[in-house]
């Protein structure tokens, strides 16, 4: 299999200026930037990706891998060694990057096009499927300053995808857009895996590197930390972080409010930390889909409090409130005395697929709020082998009517014809 | 099916600093090298999209571009025509010629040269989210900024020799405005490139080229004759210094062609040629040195 990209031995510093000499009077005035800041986002980066295969960066933020993507796509270049790609690259760093508003969606496909280095005749000869595919015919003359996000990236994907490119770079589009238009991407992306193009994709959503992609690297602080076939290097990655979060545990407390959403209520009683505890009880910063999870609220009463009623939220990735439960008809009905203590909620069986979610803890009363931390955890959901679609599995067995047995009556439900 | 694109590699190679990467290979980067004529059609798509911004919103639209131009020839014709009595030489027809069309002669070129490099200066600086999304050579923003600037320009021309057929001032020397505008194009193209890049790393340069642009307005023979200036000035040989600087030369070249209809002199064109030259080397220069990454830089 002949190679796509070779990346050997790269590595990317950037530079700033302490304070920026962007003026002439300071240039004359005060000399030489003095502070000249420099900072390695890349450091000897190596790796080979196969021509047709599709293939992952994954990373905490800051870890390089949006540098090295802007690198592929020749936006930087290297400050040593080299890449050398084959065939013609698009880059999807960001849906309708080159659009302008005054322009209408007919004319913001030739100028994207265009600066995806495309000529005249070849846009001429692409411009009806992509009008077609973004699904907007009725609003393609029309500026797209009047457009609805929605449509914009639509447009923009159509432009980028529909171009045929011989290598797709793509950053974390499965953030924008709703659902339909996100499967629609997915399929594409498929779609165009199976016709041979190579895809390079940056995604936080470790469930779909490890089901899109072929391979994937791992990069920390602009380091390879591991590179090869996806799944394991996902694992790799969650391992390192569970470490990580298992060496600062109990950082994951009201230390860290404010940060995510909204912190509301009155105060009598909060939550101060939010504990998983796997199949076997133990803490983990990591849960398996598939496996017995409890989730331990930790609070902290300042005040005897009579009969409150736990609840959390689990908001997906993708922005959807997968599930919210709640004790109000558990029949629980404790009475919290002043000083810390905790809360289980146990699930037999986690049908949460892999992937990132925010948990959203609450204490109310009938209506009155004592504490209500929005979004303030994280959790992760660690494959455990399952590769179906979807947010959650669903529980459930599959069945066929044994064929010997003489089936249900069909005749009254097919239309003689 | 598809070619292998190597780039070589460019630059120095990156000296070894303080931190530097264990390798101290050469950088190439995955950039196509596919020079000016292959992002023909972004040049365009760019300069499409500048006409269509710039006058978006206004009632008047397009006809702004003629309105700043004529105003402008209104007052000057009134100064220096009715006021001062500027005399003006006779047309290529041997026709008495009024005032104001030796005037628009000289101002429609200068108006091409002094427009241009105001808007494609900052051209890079509106691009400069769009290059950090996506990669295109910077040329490509600068190059679609003139060649809008120069496409109202036209127009303006246009007028110009509309005025001149109707007082019966035509000749076979208009044929060569293709090559002349052609000269100047890549001319100002040039200028035009070497001063946005400048202009990314010092945002003095738009300001000072602007003050610049106003001084050499008045060193350039357009609203006086060339025959007026000393021909030297305490050993300084003034009118050769104003005669042979780039815009006096272009002008000269111009009104040449299409007032005086007559070739124009051929060191005038050999001068020219000269500086387009230079301009070309000098942003090709810049380009090399300075003008890739600047994605980090804006």
């Amino acid at each position: 299999m002949s190679t796509a990209i070779a990346v050997e031995g790269v590595s990317k510093r950037f530079r700033w200026h302490g304070d920026r000499r962007d003026s002439l009077k300071e240039r004359v005035f005060r000399g030489k930037p003095q502070h000249v800041k420099e900072f390695w986002a890349l450091r000897d980066v190596s790796l080979e990706i196969p021509a047709g295969t599709t293939f992952g960066l994954i990373g905490h933020n800051g870890s390089g891998k949006s540098t090295l993507l802007k690198l592929l796509a020749g936006i930087h270049r290297p400050t040593s060694g080299s890449i050398i790609t084959r065939g013609r690259i698009s880059a999807l760093l960001e849906l309708g990057a080159g659009f302008h508003g005054e322009l209408t969606g007919r004319e913001n496909i030739y100028l994207n096009g265009a600066i995806l280095g495309l000529s005249h005749k070849q846009i001429d000869a692409a411009v009806d499927a992509i009008v077609d595919f973004s699904g907007i015919e009725e609003f393609i003359d029309v500026p797209v300053k009047v457009y609805s996000s929605g449509m914009y990236v639509r447009l923009g994907f159509s432009i980028a995808v529909t171009v045929d490119p011989e290598i797709l770079i793509v950053d974390e589009i499965v953030a924008v857009g709703d659902e339909e238009f996100q499967r629609k991407c997915f399929d594409h992306l498929h779609e165009l895996h199976r016709l041979g193009t190579t895809i390079v994709i940056v995604s936080h959503a470790l469930g779909i590197i490890e089901n899109l992609c072929d391979h994937a690297v791992w990069l920390d602080h602009g380091k390879v930390m591991g590179l090869g076939e996806a799944r394991p290097v996902v694992r790799q990655y969650l391992d390192a972080v569970n470490e990580d979060e298992a060496a600062q545990s109990g950082s994951v407390g009201d230390d860290r409010g404010a940060s995510s959403g909204a912190r509301l209520g009155s105060g009598e009683v909060r939550v101060t930390k939010l504990e998983y505890l796997d199949g076997g009880g133990a803490p983990s910063q990591v849960l398996v889909s598939g496996e017995p999870a409890t989730f331990r609220m930790h609070f902290f009463a300042e005040e005897p409090v009579a009969d409150p009623v736990f609840g959390l939220g689990f908001v997906h990735e993708s922005g959807v409130n997968v599930a919210g439960p709640n004790s109000s008809r558990s029949g629980l009905s404790p009475r919290l005395h002043p000083g810390p203590g905790w809360v289980d909620f146990h699930v037999p069986r986690l049908t949460f697929q892999p992937g990132s979610f925010e948990v959203t803890t609450a204490i109310v009363h009938k209506g009155h709020v004592y504490d209500y931390a929005e979004r303030l955890f994280d959790l992760k959901v660690r494959g455990g082998g399952t590769d179906e679609p979807g947010l959650v599995r669903l529980p459930g067995s599959w069945s066929i009517p044994d064929p010997s047995v003489e089936s249900a009556p069909v005749g009254a439900d097919v239309a003689e014809e | 099916m598809t070619s292998l694109r190597e780039d070589t590699p460019r630059g120095e190679p990156t000296a070894p600093s303080r931190g530097s990467p264990p390798k101290g290979a050469p950088a190439v980067s995955s950039r196509a090298h596919l020079g000016v004529w292959h992002y023909r059609a972004l040049v365009f798509n760019f300069a499409r999209r500048d006409l269509r911004a710039r006058y978006k919103g206004t009632l008047l639209g397009f006809a702004w571009s003629l309105a700043v131009p004529i105003a402008t020839l209104i007052i000057y014709s009134l100064v220096f025509g009715t006021i001062f009595k500027g005399k003006p030489p006779v047309l290529g027809n041997g026709e008495k010629g009024p005032f104001f069309v030796w005037l628009f002669s000289g101002l429609a070129p200068w108006g091409m040269y002094a427009v241009t490099l105001g808007t494609s200066i900052a051209s890079l600086l509106g691009n400069g989210p769009l290059m950090k999304k996506i990669y295109f050579p910077v040329y490509a923003s600068v190059f679609g900024s003139v060649v809008a600037t120069f496409y109202q320009s036209l127009i303006e021309l246009l007028m110009l020799l509309v005025i001149l057929i109707v007082l019966g001032n035509i000749g076979l020397t208009w044929l060569l405005l293709v090559a002349w505008i052609a000269l100047f194009g890549v001319f100002v193209a040039s200028l035009s490139l070497m001063l946005s890049v400048l202009n990314v790393f010092m945002r003095d340069t738009s300001y000072l080229v602007g003050i610049m642009i106003q001084m050499q307005f008045y060193l350039t023979p357009i609203i006086y004759p060339i025959s007026i200036v000393p021909g030297s000035l305490r050993g300084i040989p003034l009118r050769s210094i104003i005669e042979y600087q780039p815009m006096a030369v272009f002008v000269e070249m111009f009104r040449s062609l299409v007032y005086d209809l007559q070739l124009g002199r051929g060191s005038v064109w050999s001068v020219a040629v000269l500086y387009t030259v230079t301009a070309v080397g000098g942003a090709a220069l810049v380009y090399r040195r300075w003008g890739q990454d600047l994605s980090e830089e804006l």
